[in-house]
C-alpha cells in the first residue's frame, strides 16, 4: 500500500472511534428522544402508550405552566448574559494591567466556576434564608425583602436566580474577554496614544471591535448554558413559588423523572434543543462574521 | 496626586471588592463546617464563634463518606480515560486529515457539547434500563463522556492544529511508524492540551449531578447526589452540609488554582 493511502487509513481509524461513541451513545437516544415524543408514553402505564402524533408539542405551547417555564428560561437568559457581559468587560478592562496582584486576583475570582453548580444554589439558598441567613435575615428584618424571604418571594425569585448565575459564572465572561484583550494588537494601541487618543476614544474605537470575536464567543458559551440551566435553580427554588422560577430543564425533568411521563418530557427536551441550536447557529455566523471583519478580509 | 494615581487605586479598590464578593460566599459555607449548630441557626445571625470539628464527626456518623467519595473518584477517573482516549487520537486525526469532512466532523462534535442534558438523560435512562446498566456507576462514565470525549476531540483538534506537521513527518521519513510518529512526536508537543482537557473532563464529571442522580443507587452515588440528599434529610444541618461540601469542593478548587494557566489556556484554544 503507497505511504499516502497508509496514512489516509490509519487517520481515518484514529477518528472513527469517538464518532461511532457519539453516534450511538449522544445520537441514538436523541433520535429515539424525537420518536417517543410522538407518543402519549408514561412508564407508569406503559401499556397504554398509543401514537399521539405532535399533541405534547401543542400541549406545550398552550398548557400556561409550560408557557411560562419558557417566558422564564428567556428572560432568565438575558438577563443572566446582559450582567455577565457587564460586569466581565469590567473586570477583564481592571485585571488588564499584568502585574503580580492581577494575576492572583484572576486565579481567585476563577473559585465560583469551579464549585459545583449544586452547592452554589445551596450556599445561597442558605445565606438568603429570612430566618437565619446572614444575608437574608437583615434584608428581610429591615423590610427590604419578603418577610420569606427573596427565593420565596413570587416578584423577586427569578431575579434572585439570575444574581446567582452572575455570581456563578462572571469570573469565567471575565476570563474569555481577558483574553480577547491580550490578543490586542499592542502597535495600534500605542500609535493611537501617540496620536493623542483618549481612553474612552481608545476603547471605542479600536478595543470593542477587535474584541468582538471574543465578546461573541462569551455571549454563545453563557446563552447556550443558561437556556439549559438547572442545576443551581433546582436546588434554589425547585422552579418555586408556584411556578415563577420554573425553567424549561426543570419543567422536563419534572414531567420525565418525577411524573414519568416520557412523551411530554421527551418534546420538552427537543424544543429547548431546537431553540438551543437556533442560537447556536445564528452565534456562529455571526462569529465568522466578526472574524473575517477583524482580519480584514 | 495625578489623576493616573487615582485610577490606578480606583482600579484596585473595584478588583478589592470584586474579590470579596466572589469570594465571600465561598467562604460562609467552608465556615459553616466550624460552626456548632446553636452559631449556624442563631436568630439574629451571629459572626463570632468558637471552631469545632462536630460536624465532621457528624458527617462520618451518618454518611458512609468514603464510598461516596470513591464513586465521585471512578466516576471522574472513568470518564476522564475514557474520554482522552477517544478524543485524543481523533483530534489528531481531524488536524491533520486534508479531507474536506474534517472541518464538518469537528464541528459536529462541538455542538454534541451543547446538548441539554435532559434532552440525553431521558431516553439514556430507558436504554440503560433495557441493557441492565441502570444504577451503576459504570452508567454514568458513559453519558460524561459521550460528551466530553467530543469536547476534547474538539479541543485537541485545536491544539494539533497550531502544530507544525513536519515534526511528525520528519519522524516518518526517518521510518518511525505511523503510531509511532503520533505517540512520540505529536503527543508530547501538545501536553499542555492534554492538561487542559484532563482538567475540563474532571470538572464536569465531578460537578455534575444530574446524571448521577438518576442513574446511580444507593452504593454507587457519589458525593454531588449526597449533597443533595443530605439537604432533603430532617436532621442535616448547614453546617454538615458545610463540611460534606469540603469533600466535593476543595479537591477540584486546588486542581485549579494550581494548574489554572493551562485552564485559561485551553478555554481560549477551544474559541478559534
Amino acid at each position: 500500500m503507497p505511504f499516502a493511502a497508509r496514512r489516509k487509513l490509519f487517520l481515518v481509524i484514529m477518528a472513527v472511534p469517538v464518532v461511532a461513541y457519539v453516534l450511538v451513545v449522544g445520537i441514538w437516544p436523541l433520535a429515539q428522544g424525537i420518536w417517543y415524543s410522538l407518543y402519549d408514553y408514561n412508564l407508569i402505564r406503559p401499556q397504554r402508550t398509543k401514537f399521539a402524533g405532535l399533541d405534547n408539542y401543542v400541549e406545550i405551547i398552550t398548557d400556561p405552566v409550560s408557557r411560562q417555564a419558557l417566558i422564564n428560561t428567556a428572560i432568565f437568559t438575558l438577563g443572566a448574559v446582559f450582567f455577565e457581559l457587564l460586569l466581565g468587560f469590567l473586570l477583564a478592562l481592571a485585571l488588564w494591567r499584568d502585574d503580580r496582584f492581577n494575576r492572583l486576583a484572576l486565579a481567585l475570582i476563577l473559585i465560583p466556576v469551579t464549585i459545583t453548580p449544586l452547592v452554589v444554589g445551596l450556599i445561597f439558598k442558605g445565606l438568603l434564608a429570612a430566618d437565619y441567613g446572614m444575608i437574608g435575615y437583615f434584608l428581610a428584618e429591615w423590610g427590604l425583602t419578603d418577610p420569606r424571604g427573596l427565593l420565596a418571594d413570587q416578584h423577586a425569585a427569578l431575579a434572585t436566580l439570575i444574581f446567582i448565575d452572575v455570581w456563578e459564572w462572571t469570573p469565567l465572561v471575565a476570563l474569555i474577554l481577558l483574553a480577547g484583550l491580550k490578543a490586542l494588537p499592542s502597535d495600534i494601541l500605542e500609535a493611537a496614544s501617540v496620536d493623542g487618543a483618549t481612553g474612552a476614544q481608545k476603547l471605542r474605537i479600536i478595543v470593542i471591535p477587535l474584541m468582538l470575536p471574543a465578546v461573541l464567543l462569551a455571549l454563545i458559551l453563557r446563552t447556550v448554558d443558561a437556556f439549559r440551566v438547572f442545576d443551581t435553580v433546582y436546588v434554589a427554588t425547585g422552579g418555586g413559588p408556584g411556578n415563577a422560577t420554573n425553567t424549561l430543564m426543570l419543567h422536563a425533568v419534572k414531567q420525565g423523572l418525577e411524573f414519568f411521563n416520557i412523551g411530554r418530557a421527551s418534546a420538552i427536551a427537543n424544543l429547548t434543543l431546537l431553540i438551543i441550536a437556533v442560537i447556536a447557529a445564528a452565534f456562529v455566523m455571526m462569529i465568522r462574521h466578526a472574524d473575517r471583519k477583524a482580519n480584514g478580509k | 496626586m495625578t489623576a493616573k494615581y487615582w485610577f490606578q487605586a480606583g482600579r484596585r479598590a473595584f478588583l478589592v471588592i470584586m474579590l470579596v464578593f466572589f469570594l465571600a460566599p465561598f467562604l460562609w459555607l467552608a465556615t459553616t463546617a466550624y460552626k456548632p449548630s446553636s452559631a449556624i441557626f442563631s436568630i439574629p445571625p451571629t459572626f463570632g464563634f468558637s471552631p469545632t470539628l462536630d460536624q465532621f464527626r457528624t458527617i462520618f456518623r451518618l454518611f458512609d463518606v468514603w464510598s461516596l467519595l470513591r464513586s465521585s473518584v471512578l466516576i471522574a477517573a472513568g470518564s476522564v480515560i475514557l474520554s482522552l482516549a477517544l478524543g485524543v487520537p481523533a483530534g489528531y486525526a481531524l488536524a491533520r486529515s486534508k479531507s474536506r469532512y474534517a472541518m464538518g466532523i469537528a464541528y459536529f462534535l462541538m455542538a454534541i457539547r451543547m446538548i441539554p442534558s435532559v434532552a440525553a438523560l431521558i431516553p439514556f435512562y430507558l436504554m440503560m434500563r433495557d441493557i441492565g446498566l441502570l444504577g451503576s456507576w459504570m452508567s454514568v462514565v458513559l453519558i460524561n463522556s459521550m460528551l466530553n470525549s467530543a469536547f476534547v476531540t474538539w479541543l485537541m483538534f485545536s491544539y494539533f492544529r497550531g502544530l507544525p506537521p513536519e515534526l511528525e513527518e520528519a519522524a516518518l521519513t526517518d521510518g518511525c511508524s505511523q503510531f509511532g510518529a503520533f505517540f512520540k512526536v505529536a503527543l508530547p508537543a501538545v501536553r499542555a492540551g492534554i492538561i487542559a482537557c484532563v482538567l475540563f473532563c474532571l470538572m464536569f464529571s465531578w460537578n455534575d449531578f444530574l446524571y448521577p442522580m438518576f442513574l446511580t443507587r444507593l452504593e454507587s452515588k457519589p458525593l454531588s447526589v449526597a449533597l443533595l440528599s443530605a439537604y432533603g434529610t430532617k436532621d442535616i444541618t448547614w453546617g454538615t452540609l458545610g463540611a460534606l461540601a469540603h469533600f466535593s469542593t476543595i479537591p477540584i478548587v486546588i486542581v485549579i488554582l494550581f494548574l489554572n494557566r493551562y485552564f485559561v489556556q485551553g478555554l481560549t484554544k477551544g474559541i478559534h
